[in-house]
This record gives structure tokens, sequence and C-alpha cells, in this order.
């Protein structure tokens, strides 16, 4: 065997055994069981506290999550589209209580990093050595105009959470007249899952196609560019005639005035920048902030939750961890895998801190599919290492991108088979 | 190659259909762990290497339905090994790739280099082992010995045409995978399989082997104690035939079982040249034939009686009929084959001992007789207080400078002849060397012969004019000839009365009778060994009148004879001159000429009164010669002395040592 | 087991000791088990893949592993997406994957599959592929087959078939020959089988 030398051979069988050694050294040298509370049980939250008794199940780890179940915002376009249901998107805790997770349905409302302790909305609280904190995104209501929570969850859905919106922006997308116009108000940077609104548009065009083929679709965007922007119109232009007069759907970027600043509600017209869009089914992304907890334990600086990149412990208060789209861990997307790999890190940080050992050097993955129509799917990968003196995230240079431009039918279909495949790794790694 | 993409094509549609149906939701299947180790188990811990367990290797290479695969190129190849037989042999517990070191992955990624590295296996194995108490790896020894042997031979030399390879390795010749212990099956197999073995190489060797006596042998009726290629080539200290090495080893080889042919070969002067370490004169191989050796019934054969003379005349060009009935192996110890030879060297040995034994006892005895003398304060003893100023003239010039030549000659013949004829002995062959080689001794050796014999033939001129000159006076039995007479009987008669005590010691002429001895032994000697010498001198002139079978009996009298005069010069001449107490250590007179008057008068004292009667006493006398003169002759007669003594001690050497 | 525990004793001292001597420098970097486990979003935890597209790549032979990372990197191998993750690493840190992938077992899930056709592939299998792939495809020198993702097999015979992978020595004669034996079912047929091992 000429490649694999001693030396790596070593690494890696030292990794097992520095892993056998976190197994049996905490509760001896310490005399007393370490305590993780991870509020959040998305993919962040979840994958942490899997990880961490995946990798030291001396650690008590204790999940405090508001909703029975996980419903996934990945692939949730797709029930948009019809392509498959909101049940098909959520997957209960189970898999993680098999781990020894501890999971708990309750609302976190407060932290106190003094006592390292974590209060619920139900009166409890919960002490920890480390706490995880994985809140997801909050919206800032304020920026639109006659936009606000209510009006979201009755008549111009965000449907930016999966949930309960999502089946109901399905539902007008059905009830929608055939010739009917729908507009998506994409957010500003920086907001979760980058291509999403623009794999949304596509799969209510992709619904439309077949089911309401004159139907429009507008997409306001305070953006002068977005994610995968060649590779989606690409897909558009093949599959939905962008780029002709008949195209189905119709970007306004910045420059055309795809900022929006108020909404009449009762009529479904926005007021632009610089003109008026009225439509049958309008879908508003508002623009997005840390979750309410983030804000209640006062770990964010402006709108996003202020990190060490080794560790993602908040640079505000000490033992306490901030994952995914909370966290501001430019330049990493917003994204499931991202929250995904950086919970990763997170867990093997936190353990090596309760050993006394240095948190070892960081890597990040992000790998993002996004569906543009039938047999028609693309991606982003990007492989991620640490600038510790930036505490900066940054991107191993030539590598990562997305799909190239102009592929094979059977590679752009492959991709479509991929997304798939890739769903269910993620949720598996998460939650099973 | 499209109607194939079609067909796949086509197929594929068929099985997505039925997967479309079939494949469900995985996240909520079971899942199964299989048993069975971890896939880093299947590398060593400490080298990170892949472990290839060799039934992996046999997956392929031990399957009897596919003894062969095509390689890359498409050329045919065999790849079958047989496990059962790498399992019964030496290397039945070893690892495919402890040998096949650059097999590193399975299924192999390109075409394998057969790469085996046997040498250093061995010797780290050895040198891991030699001291283990249960000597299971005893074997070993001899191995890497072999390995040595191996490494300086010729199969281990870059090949002419292709340097990035050797001539032949380990397992050109050792099928490895079938090495069997000692005395097992595989290896009485591999004595028969030898020939084939090397012919794979050696096309043509192996032709001609196969005509042979030795390959018929063999290779016909499977009879593994004949010979085989390795018997005389060796197994592994080949080397080209062309080499003197080979040649020797060859001859050598023969010998293992030809022990009688080679025992001849040794006493003949082709044999003699050879134990040398010389490759000059005809070897086995050059009468009989190398591979394609057979018996002298054969009409094909090499020493067949049709065509032995053109045998002999590739080296004697101008070979005769008569070279015919030269016997190449004569035994002169086999009265029923060869009675001439037998005879020859009975008589020889008769006259040897014969003349040695009296002459030995005459030199005991007189030895006892003047110690005795001494004892009693008796006998000659010289006044070293008053040494003689007076001097007889016993010798003029001339015969002082011939007998100094002949000395030398004498001794120079007899050293580079006895190397011939003790040629088994180290010191035979370090003088040759010394003396630069078989030929240039032959050239020395014939050099001094025709001196010695000019010498010879000088002094009988010489001698003849001075008895012409003196023809009207001289006596031929008078005091100053060297004629024997009855005087010298009675002299060897009171002599040995003497040396018993039962007498006194006798009064002598100018000559005694064992200085008459020594002058006339030459005289039979120079008839011997030199008529002798010059029927060898040029075998293929004197085979145009004598028949080969005289060159059996000169090489046999002449060392016989020659044989004598060496012992008889060093031992019994020296003593008589040089060593009886009287005399000991050294007489100077044959190189000064000069005697001292009482010592003249001692050993000679008739022929002192008889010149003190005749008044030519004055006539005789000299002035005690120089002392240049005399350390001058001391040293010389010290040099030859030593070296005689020397020469002596290598010939009793070459006796005693010589193989019976 | 007693092997087993007295190896990894063995191993973890060895790495103990190495890390007493060497600077931390030179072990900088992110670990092999880091480097993995950012794998696990689309080869499952471990990689022990659930998606039935990507490969399951945990108890891989970890040599097939640094050679299929080096083509990808190389953009010698057809890809998607492995391409461009595959150029973010060194060959040291390939290795450091490998190893780990080794050190995981494979866990399989069921796949829905045609039997009678999953016995015809059996018998291509033991004819035509065993030699190589040794054992009804476990994992080994040649690849992991024996209850892989079936569509991942057929992407990756369609890649061979279409000149878009190269073949490994030999193998497209072994494929051709089970096509001479079953035609157009010799694929299927052999894909069912391996996708109905467990």
């Amino acid at each position: 065997m000429t490649d694999i030398n001693r030396r790596t051979f070593i690494r890696a069988a030292g990794g097992v055994a520095a892993l056998g050694a976190t197994l049996g050294f905490p509760s001896l040298a310490l005399g007393a069981t370490r305590r993780v509370v991870v509020i959040g049980g998305g993919v962040g939250g979840a994958t942490a506290a899997k990880y961490i008794r995946k990798l030291d199940a001396s650690i008590a780890v204790t999940l405090i999550e508001t909703k029975p179940s996980y419903t996934s915002c990945f692939m949730s376009n797709e029930v948009l589209s019809g392509e498959r249901t909101l049940e098909s998107l959520t997957f209960g805790y189970d898999g993680l209580r098999r781990y020894g997770v501890e999971v708990i349905r309750d609302t976190a409302v407060g932290i106190d990093p003094e006592k390292k302790s974590v209060k619920t909305a139900g009166g409890h609280s919960f002490d920890y050595d480390a706490c995880v904190v994985s809140p997801g995104i909050g919206f800032k209501w304020e920026t639109i105009e006659g936009y606000d929570e209510e009006v979201a969850a009755e008549t111009v859905p965000h449907a930016w959470n999966a949930g309960p919106q999502t089946t109901l922006l399905r539902r007008q997308l059905e009830a929608m007249p055939e010739g009917g116009h729908v507009i998506i108000a994409a957010p500003p940077n920086p907001f979760k899952c980058p291509p999403g609104p623009y794999e949304r548009a596509s799969q209510i065009a992709m619904y439309c196609k077949h089911h309401k083929p004159r139907a429009k679709i507008t997409i306001l965007d305070p953006k002068d560019a977005f994610s995968k922007q060649g590779l989606y119109i690409e897909g558009w232009t093949k599959l939905y005639g962008y780029g002709t007069d008949n195209s189905m759907i119709e970007w306004v970027g910045a420059a055309g005035g795809g900022t929006i600043e108020e909404l009449d509600p009762t009529t479904l017209t926005i007021q632009a920048e610089i003109e008026e869009f009225q439509g049958d089914v309008v879908n508003i992304i508002p623009p997005q902030k840390a979750g309410p907890i983030a804000f209640a334990a006062d770990l964010v600086d402006g709108d996003w939750c202020p990190v060490d990149k080794r560790t993602f412990e908040s640079q505000r208060h000490k033992d306490i961890y901030v994952l995914g789209d909370a966290s501001s861990a430019a330049k990493m997307p917003k994204s499931a895998y991202a929250a995904n790999s950086q919970a990763k890190v997170c867990a093997a940080a936190i353990i090596a801190r309760f050993n006394g050992l240095e948190p070892g050097d960081p890597t990040f993955v992000n790998t993002c599919y996004s569906v543009v129509g039938e047999d028609f799917g693309i991606s982003v990968a990007a492989v991620y290492g640490l600038n510790s003196h930036t505490n900066t995230i940054q991107p191993i240079p030539n590598s990562g991108g997305v799909s190239p431009a102009n592929a094979s039918p059977e590679i752009r279909k492959r991709e479509v088979s991929y997304a798939h495949s890739w769903f269910k790794n993620v949720i598996n790694d998460m939650l099973e | 190659m499209p109607r194939r993409i079609a067909s796949t094509t086509r197929a594929a549609c068929f099985w997505v259909v039925l997967l479309s149906l079939f494949i469900m939701p995985a996240v909520y299947a079971k899942s199964v762990e299989p048993a069975g180790e971890l896939m880093i188990h299947n590398f060593d811990p400490e080298t990170g290497k892949r472990i290839i367990p060799n039934e992996r290797c046999l997956t392929c290479h031990g399957d009897e339905k596919e003894k062969s695969d095509v390689r890359d190129d498409g050329s045919p190849v065999k790849i079958f090994v047989h496990s059962e037989q790498i399992e019964a042999s030496v290397h039945g517990e070893q690892s495919c790739t402890s040998c096949h070191v650059t097999i590193d992955r399975v299924p192999h990624r390109e075409a394998p280099k057969v790469v085996v590295g046997c040498i250093e296996c061995h010797k780290e194995t050895w040198d891991q082992h030699k001291d283990d108490p249960d000597g299971k790896h005893e074997r070993l020894k001899v191995v890497n010995e072999q390995i040595d042997n191996f490494m300086d031979s010729v199969h281990a030399q870059p090949n002419k045409l292709d340097q990035s390879r050797t001539n032949a390795t380990c397992y050109d010749c050792h099928e490895a995978h079938n090495v069997g212990e000692l005395g097992s099956i595989q290896r009485a197999e591999k004595r028969l399989k030898n020939p084939e073995v090397c012919g794979r190489c050696h096309e043509k060797e192996l032709e001609e082997y196969r005509t042979s006596d030795h390959g018929k042998a063999v290779l016909e009726k499977g009879d593994s104690e004949s010979a085989i290629c390795s018997d005389c080539h060796t197994t592994h200290e080949i080397a080209s035939p062309e080499t003197d090495k080979a040649k020797l080893a060859i001859t050598k080889n023969c010998g293992d079982c030809h022990e009688d042919a080679q025992r001849t070969y040794f006493d003949s002067y082709h044999g003699q040249v050879h134990r040398l370490g010389y490759t000059n004169t005809a070897k086995c191989h050059d009468c009989h034939g190398g591979h394609e050796v057979k018996s002298a019934d054969d009409p094909t054969s090499e020493i067949h009686a049709n065509n032995r003379l053109e045998n002999c005349r590739n080296c004697h060009t101008e070979a005769n009929d008569n070279f015919l009935s030269f016997w190449p192996h004569s035994d002169a110890d086999d009265r029923e084959n060869y009675p001439t030879m037998w005879f020859a060297k009975r008589f020889m040995q008769a006259l040897i001992f014969g003349v040695m034994a009296f002459f030995w006892v005459h030199v005991l005895l007189w030895l006892y007789r003047e110690v005795m003398d001494r004892f009693q304060g008796k006998g000659f003893i010289e006044d070293l207080n008053h040494p003689d100023v007076v001097y007889f003239r016993r010798f003029p010039a001339v015969w002082r400078w011939i007998h100094g030549l002949f000395a030398i000659s004498t001794m120079t013949l007899i050293l580079t002849g006895t190397t011939l004829l003790f040629s088994h002995t180290d010191w035979a062959k370090t003088v040759v060397i010394f003396l630069g080689g078989v030929e240039m001794e032959g050239i020395i050796h014939r050099t001094a012969a025709v001196i010695w014999l000019g010498i010879f033939l000088s002094h009988l001129v010489i001698a003849i004019c001075n008895i012409w000159c003196k023809r009207d006076k001289f006596e031929w039995f008078g005091s100053t000839s060297m004629l024997p007479n009855m005087k010298d009987l009675r002299d060897l008669r009171d002599m040995f009365k003497w040396f018993l005590g039962r007498g006194e010691r006798p009064q002598f002429s100018h000559w005694t009778y064992w200085q008459k001895f020594d002058y006339w032994a030459p005289f039979w000697g120079a008839a011997v060994i030199g008529s002798s010498g010059i029927l060898l001198f040029m075998p293929e002139k004197t085979a145009l009148v004598l028949p080969g079978w005289m060159f059996n009996i000169a090489t046999l009298i002449h060392a016989e004879e020659a044989l004598l005069a060496a012992i008889f010069l060093n031992s019994v001449h020296f003593f008589n001159v040089h060593f009886r107490p009287e005399r000991f250590p050294m007489s100077t007179t044959i190189f000064t000429g000069a005697i001292p008057i009482e010592e003249f008068k001692h050993d000679h004292r008739l022929e002192y009164e008889r010149l003190v009667a005749a008044g030519e006493l004055e006539d005789h006398l000299v002035k005690r010669p120089s002392r240049r003169a005399d350390l001058a002759a001391s040293f010389i007669t010290s040099v030859l002395i030593m070296a005689g003594l020397a020469l002596l001690t290598l010939v009793l050497i070459g006796l005693m040592t010589t193989p019976s | 087991m007693q092997r087993d525990d007295t190896m990894k004793k063995k191993v973890r001292n060895l790495f103990l000791a190495v890390l007493a001597l060497l600077p931390a420098s030179v072990l900088a970097g992110p670990s092999g088990e880091a480097l993995s486990f950012t794998c696990a979003g689309c080869h499952g935890t471990d990689g022990s893949s659930v998606g039935p597209s990507m490969p399951a790549i945990a108890g891989m032979d970890p040599e097939v592993f640094v050679d299929a990372m080096k083509a990808y990197r190389n953009d010698q191998r057809n890809a998607t997406i492995m391409n461009r993750i595959a150029k973010a690493y060194s060959d040291e840190q390939f290795k450091e994957m490998a190893w780990f992938f080794a050190s995981q077992k494979l866990h399989l899930f069921p796949q829905a599959h045609d039997v009678a056709l999953a016995e015809r592939g059996f018998k291509l299998h033991e004819k035509h592929c065993e030699k190589c792939h040794e054992n009804g495809g476990r994992p080994g020198d040649a690849g992991t087959l024996a209850g892989q993702w079936m569509p991942y097999l057929e992407y990756t015979m369609d890649d061979f078939l279409n000149g878009k992978r190269k073949w490994p020595r030999k193998m497209q004669r072994k494929v051709d020959a089970a096509i001479a034996d079953e035609g157009q079912d010799a694929l299927p047929a052999l894909i069912h089988y391996y996708g109905s091992q467990q």
C-alpha cells in the first residue's frame, strides 16, 4: 500500500482511540455528569444533540423544542408544486431519544448565563454546563408596512418556516384561477436558504405549467443578484420560456424596483419602489433576524448572534453556543447543511472543552440542491475552513461552486435524484 | 457499440420502472448491520499495509477452470498456481505477498510486475533465526551460501542485451511454489527436471545433452544418479564456460563420479597442469566432449577410435597416428592394463629406494662415528686460533664455474619440475603464480634444461681435452683419475668398518669414492632425465619416430629420476660435503677452489704424501683466499644450501601429501 | 476481542506518543473524524447512506476511497457534485477520511427487488464478477456492491457503458460476457442481486 502511510493510519486510529478516551475520562476525572441543554430542535439543535451523545454517551443532553415534531423547510417548496405532502417532511424526535437525548416539549424563554440555567415558558429551568442555542430565524415585520404575523397566517403567507403557511400557500395556488398572477417577494440578504425563493418560483411554475399554463409568477427582489442565478435562468429558459414574451416567470431585481415597501392585504397589492404589483397569490418572505430566544438571552449583536467560529460559542456569553441560521457564520449560507455541519463542529468542541482539551481545527461543508423543474436539479457545494486570525469561515480555494452551466440532461436529472437522497440523509443525520 | 448502448438503455428503462415501484422511504426501514470485522482490520496496524490473504490470490490464481488469462495487450498468460504444492513446499507458511511484494491491490489495478526478492528475505530470516536452538532454519545457512555463490556467478551479471535484468535469477530455475524440503519428492524430481530447466535458456546445450550418455540416462531412463547440468556446472557458482573458473570446476566435478579417471588424469601432464589451476592443457571435456559425452564404443563419440586423432589435433595440430597409442589415463599401478608403466615405475622406485637407503645409512653411520670421535677428542678438529695460511689448489676456475652453474640450473629444474609432480600442493600453485604462470614455468624449465645439458656437454669436452693434453702421462687409474678402482671398494669397506668402530678411517687419494659417485651420478641422470626430457620437449617431433605410449614412460621416469636426484643432492651430497661435523656448516672449496692444507692432509692423505714424495706439493700450494673471496664463497654456498634445503622440504611435503 | 483490545491499546499508545513528540503544527488541520463528519449530510451518519442515489461509504476500502476521491478531484470520474467537493482536500486528508470510513460498520437497508431477477443476477455474479468482487460483492478492494444502493449502481454502470467512466482492468470483458449471457437483463439482474443482499 503506497498511498496510505503509517502516520495517516495512526492519526485515524488515534482519533478512534481519543474518542475512547473521552468516553472514559469525564466521569472519572470530574465525578459529575456533564449537562448540555439544547434549545431548538431544528437541524442545528437536533444534530448537535445527537452528535454529543454519539461522541460521549456520558453527557446528559436535554433538547427543548416547542413543536412536537420537526417539519423540514428544505424540500418544502415541493409541497407547493404538489410533488410531496407536508407529512413527508415531518419527523418525530424518537430517533434522538434512542440516542439518549431527553426531548422536552416546551419553549425556552430565557437563559441565565451566570447561573447557567435555561428558563422555559412552562416554568421549568434547566441547568447546563453548556447550552446550545439553535433558534432559527425570526422576521423583521416592521420593515413592510401592512404586513404582520396575522396577515401572514391568513392571507399572505410567508411560508418560510414549513408548516401551516406552506399548506395555505399551496391551497391558494390551487384555488388561483387559470392565468392568475403569483407574486413572490424575496428578502434582502442575509436570509435563510438563499436559493429558496427562486426554487419556490420554479416549483410554482412547474405546478402551473401543468395546471395553469397561462399563469405568471413575478419575483420582487431587493437584490441585484441571487444564489445560483445563472442556473436558475438556464432552467427557467428551458422549462418556462424565460426571456420570451411568454415567460411564466419574471424576476424584478433591485434596479428594476424589486424592493417592496408596503402591502395592501385586502387587494393583494404590493407597493414596490417604482411601481405597484397586484397578484392573485402573494407570498412575501420578510427580512430576517435571529429567532426570539436569541434576543431574550442577549446573544445578538444587531440581527444575528456573533460567535467564535472555532467552537460556535457566543461572543456575548460564555458556555452558550449559537448554531445555524441565527448565528452570523459568514461566509457560510444559512442552510440546513451548514447548520448540520456547524453542529458537529460545536459538539466536538463542547466535548473537547469538557475534557480540558483545545478544540481542534473545524471543517465545514455546505451542499444545497434545488429542483428547478422536472428532471432539472442544480446544486451548490462548498468546503470551508477557519481563518482563526480573522475569525472567519472561508471556502477552500479552487473548490466548490455550483453545477456546471449547460450540463447534460442526464446530469440535471441525476441531481434531482441526488436532491431527494440528500434530503433523506440530512434528516437521517440529524434525527436518526 | 451503439447496439449495446441501445439495449442497455432499454434494460435500464425496464428496471427503473420496476424500481420506482419498489423504492420505499428507506429512512424508516430498519437497518441491517452485517457481521464481520471492520474494513480497517484488513490492514496492518503497524505499517498501514493491506493484508492480502493467500485465499484472495487463489481466487483467480488457484482456479483450475481458468488456468490462463489474457494480458492487457491481448497475449495469453498462465496464471495458475498449485496451492497444494505451495502448502507442501518449504514456503508453505509464507503469504503470497511476502514474496510478490509489488502486489498491493487485489484485483491488480495495472498489470503487475513480477518482482520477487528472494535474497533479502532469506538473508534476514537467517539472521533472525541462526541462533535458534531448534535448528528449524538450519538449511537457510546453505541457502545463504548459495546466494553468495549466485551473486558472484555469471547468472547474476547484467544481461548483455538488456542490462535492466540479470542473465538469470532465482525463480528462473527454482520453481518457488514448489521448493521441497531435503529428501522430499520434489527434490528428487528436481534433479530429473534440471536439464529441462537449464534448457529453457540454454537450448542448444540441452539438445546436445540429450544425445549424451548422461542425457539419455536422465531424460530417457529417469536415472537421477546420472550427471545433470548442475553436477558439472554447479548449481550456483556458475561461471561462463569460457572462464578458467568454470573449466576448473567442471573438470573437478567430473571426478565426483569418475574418480579413477580423474586420478589418472591428474597423474598425466595434462592433469598436472590443470591441477595447478591452468586450463591450457586438455581437460575432460576437451577430449570427451562436453554436453555430448559418450562412451568410446559410440561412433559419434569424440573418443571413438575413428575420431580420436582429430581430437588430439585440436591442440597438437601436427599429431600423427602415433599419438593414438598415448595412454591419457595410464595407471602405473595397474599391471594388467599398463604392464610397461608398471614395470617402469617399479624399476625407478627400486632404484630410488636402493640408492637412498644405501646412502642414508652411510650418512647416518658417518654422522654417528664422527660424533662419537668428537666425544673422544679424536678426528679432525680445526684450530681456529691458528687458521691455516697455506691452501691446496683443488679446483681450477673452470670447474668452479661449471659446478656453480650446474647447481643453479639443477635447482631451477627441480623447482619448476616438481611443481607439476606435486601440483596438488599449495606451494606448487604459489610457485607457479610467482613464476608467472605455467607457460612461463615451462619456458624456464626448458631453458634451465638446455643450460644444464650444455654444461654437462661442455664439461665432457673440457675433461676430454684435459686428458688429451696429458695423454702421455695420464694414468687412467691414477690418483687424480675419476675412474673408480678397486681401492674405492676397499675404502668403502673400510669406511663402514670405521663407522662401526672396527678399524681406522681409511686414507684417501685425490678423489674419495663418494666424490666419484657424485661425479658419475649425473652421467646416469643426464642420460635418463635428459633423454626423457627431450622426448617430452617436442611431442609432435617425438611421435614421428616413437609410439605415443613413450610419452607415458618418459613422463614417469623423468619424474622419478628427477625425484631421486633432488633428494640425493640435497641430502646425501650436502651431508658428505657440508654437514658432516668435520665440515659443518659448509665447505666453500668448490667456490674458492682451495682447501686448507690441514684439511687436505686429513681427507686426502695418500695424495698429500704422494705429492710430497714426488716434490710436487709446492706446485699446488696457494695462499689463503682473500677475505673477500672467502666471504663471497660463503655467501654463495649458503644461498645454494638454503635453496637446496628448501627444495628438499618442498619435495618431501609433496611426497608426503601425494594423494593415494 | 482480546486481540482487538490490545491492538486498540497499542494504537492509542502510539498515538499518544506521537502526539507528545510532534509539534502542534504537524497535527494542525481538522482531524479525519471532523473531515468525515461533514460527509454525513449526503452519505449518511458515518457513511451509511439512507438516500438511494448516494452510495454507502461506511466500511469502504480505504484505497478505493482514496482512488475515487483523487479521480473526482482530477475530473477523471463522471460526477455531479463530488468533483467540486473533492478539490477542497489534500491527499493526506483523503487518507484520513479513508481510514475513518474504513473504521465504520456498514449499515445496510432493505431494498425492494425482484427476487427472480436477483437469482439470475446471482448466477451471473458467480460466473463473471465474483473473482474481483468477492463474497458477493462485499466491501473490498473492488469497492462495495453487496447491499449498495441500486440507483447508485445503475448510474455507475451507465457511466461505464457510456464511456463516461474508465473501465477497471478486465471489467469490460466481464460485463460484455455477462451481457452475452443474459442480454439486456444482465445488468438489472446483477443490480437486483446486489440490492437484494443484506
